[in-house]
């Protein structure tokens, strides 16, 4: 009996067969697989350090974004190759990239842009403009200034990330979605505003946007979008956290409220059955900071479970391609393993290599 | 700095914004609610990368060691990519692009990132 435990033990500490790829420093994306807890291989990206991964529409290849001189790479998943990368510096134009997200087809990416133009006595440096990149061409083929009253941070200027929250494109490819502190609806074809609903802002400005996060791993399933988010009343301004569900093809909104909003919450992360969700939050900050995982049951938006975890001052949350496991990863060489029945710890990943914070997590 | 007096415009508007009482930190009772609306004000940091020349340290976003992640090696590679936390490290984006180009991780082998000379 204790033989079968102990091999039982052995089996749970271990997730399945996936695999993650993990932007690294100076500039690689880690393959590492999930039922050894290694690095299995390593790839190199000619144009510099890994800021953003995106996985494609079709999950067949990763797009990943590079800081050096605004690169962009085509890794196949399947060979683990690179296939293409350009870059859109050039000797006198240096861009800043936000978010970037992929047309169902593969063949152009939505992202916002500043333009940095080196002059003969100075940089001149852009308004923030919505930017279509033609994969194919490995060029930018068209830019549209940001309304002045959003550009920037607090707005839609970011694009992605913290202050504009990223785009989601919907299955059609006619519409983009702008998650942030405000859903923003948006054709694609000219990025002219079609629809805008509001959202609480997070109060905690060193985590992930509590808004409807625009990673692409939070999408339930094709053309929906599954996420925790925060509003508050205009009367008492009782803050409170939800389930929102949004069809990316009706654009139909479905808010369920849940209880008390924490002071920060990172994103969701959905079980393959999409039966629960996962998500770690934080009470307190600095020295006095909490955390603790939330699983959530899906079904009847409840919070099921809840497990205090020792929560890093900086980190991302991850979950297992099976749903089993969740990762805590960032900042660092390190991914802490956590069951998602249990929240208990049972391993540490040790790398060898800083990530960069972008993870992709595939069967 | 009663001895001073202001005599023109600019001078008397700012004795005015200095001698009127500041809504944002006076006359108003928090509560020891979390988070405090509005939020207390923040202490002034250097933001960026290698803006003081103090090798060495790094505050938080409340200018104090608390917020830090443990140790700080884990920490410094976003400072120097994004400038984004008060550090004394070099930028990426426009001038040490290759300084950790012989240290995969920080924390590990920190004495192989490279020397900057600004």
């Amino acid at each position: 009996m204790k033989q079968l435990i102990a091999v039982l033990g052995l089996y749970s500490a271990v997730a399945s067969g996936g695999t993650i790829f993990s932007g690294a420093y100076p500039d690689w994306v880690l393959v590492i697989d999930e039922a050894q807890g290694k690095v299995v291989d390593r790839i190199h990206l000619a144009t510099g350090l890994p800021r953003g991964l995106r996985l494609s529409y079709d999950r067949k290849s990763i797009i990943v974004s590079t800081n050096d001189h605004s690169g962009f790479e085509v890794l196949d998943v399947a060979t683990r190759k690179i296939t293409s990368h350009f870059v859109l510096d050039d000797a006198t134009h240096r861009y800043r990239i936000n978010g970037g997200a992929p047309d169902p087809e593969g063949k152009l990416l939505y992202a916002s842009t500043i333009e940095i133009t080196k002059q003969t006595d100075r940089y001149t440096i852009g308004k923030p403009q919505y930017t279509i990149i033609d994969m194919a061409q490995q060029k930018i083929v068209k830019t549209v200034d940001q309304p002045e009253d959003e550009g920037g941070r607090g707005g839609r200027g970011g694009g992605g990330g913290r202050n504009g929250g990223g785009f989601e494109v919907s299955p059609d490819g006619k519409y983009l979605y702008q998650f942030g502190s405000t859903v923003t609806v948006m054709n694609s074809s000219d990025f002219s505003i079609v629809e805008k609903i509001e959202l609480a802002q997070p109060d905690a400005p060193a985590i992930e946007n509590l808004g409807l996060g625009g990673l692409l791993e939070a999408i339930s399933q094709p053309g929906e979008h599954v996420a925790v988010f925060n509003f508050s009343d205009p009367i008492v301004h009782n803050r409170v956290f939800g389930l929102g569900r949004f069809d990316l093809n009706t654009r139909k909104f479905d808010f369920t409220p849940m209880g008390p909003a924490p002071v920060a919450m990172t994103n969701l992360r959905i079980t393959p059955d999409k039966k629960t969700g996962y998500t770690v939050v934080t009470n307190g900050t600095l020295g006095n900071k909490r955390c603790e995982f939330w699983g959530l049951d899906l079904s009847t938006s409840r919070l099921a479970r809840t497990g205090e975890v020792p929560c890093r001052s900086r980190y991302s949350f991850g979950m297992s391609s099976d749903g089993k496991k969740l990762y805590m990863y960032g900042a660092g060489f390190e991914i802490d393993v956590y069951d998602a029945v249990t929240f208990q710890h049972e391993a540490t990943w040790d790398l060898n290599n800083d990530m960069t914070g972008s993870m992709v997590v595939l069967p | 700095m009663k001895h001073l007096r202001a005599v023109n415009k600019k001078a008397r508007r700012i004795d005015e914004m200095a001698s009127a009482p500041r809504q944002d930190v006076e006359g108003d009772v928090f509560a020891l609610q979390n988070p405090q609306n509005p939020a207390p004000p923040r202490p002034h940091v250097p933001m960026g990368c290698a803006l003081a020349f103090s090798p060495g340290w790094e505050v938080d976003s409340s200018g104090g060691t608390a917020g830090l992640c443990q140790p700080v090696e884990r920490d410094i590679y976003d400072c120097y990519v994004t400038c984004f936390w008060p550090a004394q490290v070099p930028d990426h984006l426009n001038n040490y692009p290759d300084w950790a180009n012989k240290c995969a991780s920080a924390t590990k082998d920190w004495r192989n990132l490279d020397l900057v000379f600004p």
